[in-house]
């Protein structure tokens, strides 16, 4: 699913590797059983999952660059404007579009099964394979 | 009364939304509903975890279907 809106800027993920290779930080906000099926493989990855973000959210350095990543875009684009809404810098802070689904497909380093995203290609943030995930939806 | 079922368009969402519309009937209580599937409607209200009832501007129950006898004790109250 596509989202117009203008609070959050919102990058590719061709674009959040050039930001990752500059010392941006990818904060990964999928769940745990998510995030041990398949993670990104980038030197600087924080985890917070959507469901304790609302209470972890200050771990996160506001004077750095943060690319707010989950599986489809859309629970990082409500993190990434959670952020905004809390005094960060709208700059510094942006969500990648298409999440980890279009992260795969352009073949950039993960860990972990890519099956669940190649098998659930057009799925959207509510599509687990019958997953149970409590951040979302 | 005002009530608001924020989510982007889930299933929870829609049940949660349909147990609104139970739960009212059942009560016998007004209100003017609303569906909030916009992301940047959704945003103005920080919310991260979906679906969301609010009563009245509140949050009354967040990241969960909200059923039908908890949704009754909250028009009640």
């Amino acid at each position: 699913m596509e989202y117009v809106q203008s609070l959050v800027n919102e990058i590719c993920p061709t674009s959040s590797q050039a930001w990752v290779k500059r010392g941006a930080i990818l904060v990964d906000v999928r769940e745990l059983n998510e995030v041990e099926q398949l993670a990104f493989d980038v030197p600087a990855v924080v985890h917070i999952p959507l469901s304790e973000f609302e209470i972890r959210y200050k771990e996160l350095a506001m004077d750095k660059e943060l690319v707010i990543v989950c599986r489809s875009g859309s629970r990082s684009l409500r993190a990434a404007g959670f952020l905004i809404n809390h005094g960060f810098d709208p700059i510094k802070v942006v969500n990648m579009k298409h999440g980890m689904i279009r992260w795969v497909q352009r073949g950039f380093p993960v860990k972990g099964d890519i099956s669940g995203i190649v098998d659930a290609n057009a799925g959207g943030c509510c599509n687990h394979g019958g997953k149970k995930e409590s951040g979302c939806c | 009364m005002n009530i608001k079922v924020l989510g982007p368009g889930c299933p929870k969402c829609k049940t949660t939304y349909n147990n609104v519309l139970e739960a009212l009937k059942q009560t016998g209580a007004e209100a003017q509903v609303e569906k909030i599937e916009d992301i940047e409607e959704m945003m103005k209200y920080n919310v991260l975890t979906t679906p969301v009832l609010m009563i009245d501007e509140v949050v009354r129950i967040k990241g969960r279907v909200a059923d039908i006898k908890e949704i009754k004790e909250l028009l009640t109250q």
